[in-house]
């Protein structure tokens, strides 16, 4: 589904990926590891499409598709999802006018008619459920005024309602209670097939306890220094990454 | 063989709104000239014309519209030259009216307009009143909005600003009695090489008056937006609440805006304020739009409507309001804005 060879990505003249080669297979949750700085948002950034990181070398292959030619509304519409470490907050855009025009320009892009808005709402309310979101959401503003917690099940609630392929989640745990992760990683539990992938990327093992990763892979300084089971998540959890820097 | 003739004279068919809103009742003012006058509710309810040009709404002490009153301005090639006239809104005490006004131009010549909306409120009278400005690039119209509120009066005043070469909107509104309140909204729209001036004078003249003010606009191209905005508080006008905000929204590096926000307190017990922003468009909101599969020009329409949106929500019929929304998106696109299902180039 997705392969990644030799990537390396610079931003304002600084280089940060020094070669990533990864391959994610259909069906395979991957969890990417590593310390701060390491490049982990970077990397998601740069797969998401973001305009100001600039790929000096590599290639990345999206369903056999040269992914670093598409603009980042295409790689949505192909089924690529980004689940931001930050979710970005957009005044006066309601959540439901920014989910329903998200949804019908896929649509649009699949040749299907656009929902109806009782099409809509049903699969409104039916998402919301998998994330325990309140209805009382949907009206306001995307993401305005919204917690920390509540911000990262919007997050979850938007790859529900888009259900992608690919989808990418950065730091998605960070700042979460117990509450708010045990609903965000049942919400992708509830979402994984066999015929989608996820790329977990996170800074402590705490989520992996919910989601249980096929591979795991530590990325320091850019490059992806160790890649095991499970396993390994936990193994950094009793030892932190020091052993695996200096090995 | 004598050949028949028929006789078929050409006579322009009056124009006409052909989408009115629901509830709306219409009268037009041709080149400054009315039409038709109206009368309803046994004549409590008038509108006539003056001598010249312009007109005289007269709504009598207690009456209430039983419907929005629409008054379509047009210009076109009839009328020649530079015009300037005068209508007059006088509601009565404790009336109740909700106006519409629509400023078009119908044909693509050089025009200058300058109207006078002289606006009295008496004591405990509601009114409120939309202008929808729609004109296009030769046309050059200013507005001298003249406003006087008795105690207990209310108005509400949305003007919205589509399309128009140059548009002036300068309101002076004297808060004469006490307990008064106006609040004033403005959406702009400005692109190629429009101008759009908007000038405030608010006196609070007695005191317990509120008004609030709220001015946004969105600049493309090489447009400008003159705001000068004065909140003048008089010496006896105590517990005073007067807001005043103006923000911008610059789409090109070549937009212009200037702000001038001025305050003028002589009472020392008031609630006063007033902001004046200009910035762009959220990179970060257009890339995770983007990223959830909207495409750039969606993303940046959406941020834009949102940013006016914050005004057309004042309106408070909701026909209205989703009308006019439709014609701001419509103008962002940089389509056309007319109504739906309507061939007429209202602008």
């Amino acid at each position: 589904m997705l392969v990644i060879k030799g990537l390396h990505a610079e931003i304002g003249g600084k280089e940060i990926l020094k070669g990533i080669d990864l391959e994610v297979k259909a069906g395979e949750i991957h969890a990417i590891m590593g310390p701060n700085g390491s490049g982990k948002s970077t990397l998601s950034a740069v797969l998401a499409g973001r305009e100001n990181f600039i790929v000096t070398s590599g290639e990345v292959f999206y369903q056999g598709e040269n992914l670093l030619d598409l603009a980042p509304e295409e790689r949505a519409r192909k089924g690529m999802f980004l689940g931001f470490q930050y979710p970005v907050e957009i005044p006066g855009v309601s959540n439901v006018n920014f989910m329903k025009t998200a949804i019908n320009e896929k649509r649009k892009y699949l040749n299907l008619p656009p929902l109806t808005a009782a099409e809509y709402l049903k699969l409104m309310r039916e998402k919301m459920a998998v994330v325990e979101m309140d209805n009382s959401f949907s009206g306001r503003g995307v993401n305005v005024g919204f917690s920390g917690g509540e911000k990262k099940r919007n997050e979850i609630f938007q790859m529900a309602m888009l259900e992608p392929k690919l989808a990418i989640l950065d730091e998605t745990d960070s700042g979460l209670d117990i509450d708010a992760l045990r609903v965000v990683a049942a919400g992708v539990n509830k979402l994984k097939k066999p015929e989608n992938a996820f790329i977990i990327i996170t800074h402590y093992q705490r989520l992996l306890d919910y989601i249980i990763p096929d591979i795991v892979h530590v990325l320091y300084d850019g490059r992806i220094i160790r890649t095991a089971g499970k396993e390994l998540a936990l193994e950094v959890e009793k030892k932190g990454y020091d052993w695996l820097i200096n090995s | 063989m004598t050949p028949q003739y028929k006789y078929t004279p050409e006579i322009p068919e009056p124009f006409r709104c052909r989408v009115p809103l629901p509830g709306t009742l219409q009268a037009f003012l041709m080149n400054g000239v009315l039409r038709e006058g109206l009368s309803i509710l046994d004549g409590r309810i008038s509108l006539s014309a003056n001598a010249d040009r312009g007109f005289v709404l007269n709504v009598k002490t207690g009456a209430t519209m039983p419907e929005t009153l629409q008054v379509i301005s047009i210009r076109d090639s009839e009328g020649n030259g530079p015009i300037s006239y005068s209508n007059t809104f006088q509601f009565g005490e404790n009336s109740l009216s909700s106006m519409l006004l629509c400023a078009h131009t119908l044909t693509m010549e050089e025009f200058r307009t300058e109207s006078e909306l002289v606006i009295k409120l008496d004591q405990g009278a509601t009114a409120s009143i939309v202008l929808m400005q729609n004109e296009h690039n030769l046309s050059s119209h200013t507005v001298n909005f003249k406003i006087r509120q008795s105690a207990g009066s209310s108005l509400k005043l949305n003007i919205i600003s589509l399309h128009g070469g140059l548009l002036e909107n300068i309101i002076d509104v004297r808060m004469e009695g006490s307990n008064a309140s106006c609040e004033l909204n403005g959406a702009y729209l400005v692109d190629g090489k429009q101008v759009i001036n908007t000038m405030v004078n608010m006196h609070h003249l007695v005191p317990g008056c509120i008004s609030r003010q709220l001015f946004k606009g969105i600049l493309d191209n090489e447009s400008k937006a003159l705001f000068s905005g004065k909140i003048n508080v008089a010496k006896d006008a105590q517990k005073t609440e007067a807001y005043q905000a103006n923000h911008n929204l610059l789409l090109s590096r070549s937009a212009k805006v200037y702000a001038q926000p001025h305050l003028e307190i002589y009472a020392d017990d008031v609630k006063c304020s007033h902001g004046a922003t200009s910035g762009r468009l959220d990179e970060m909101a257009l890339f995770y739009m983007r990223s959830r599969g909207i495409c750039a020009a969606e993303a940046k329409l959406l941020q834009q409507v949102a940013f006016v949106y914050d005004v057309l929500e004042k309106i408070d019929n909701v026909h209205l309001r989703d009308r006019l929304l439709e014609l701001v998106e419509s103008r962002l696109r940089g389509e056309f804005a007319h109504c739906a299902n309507c061939s007429m180039n209202c602008c």
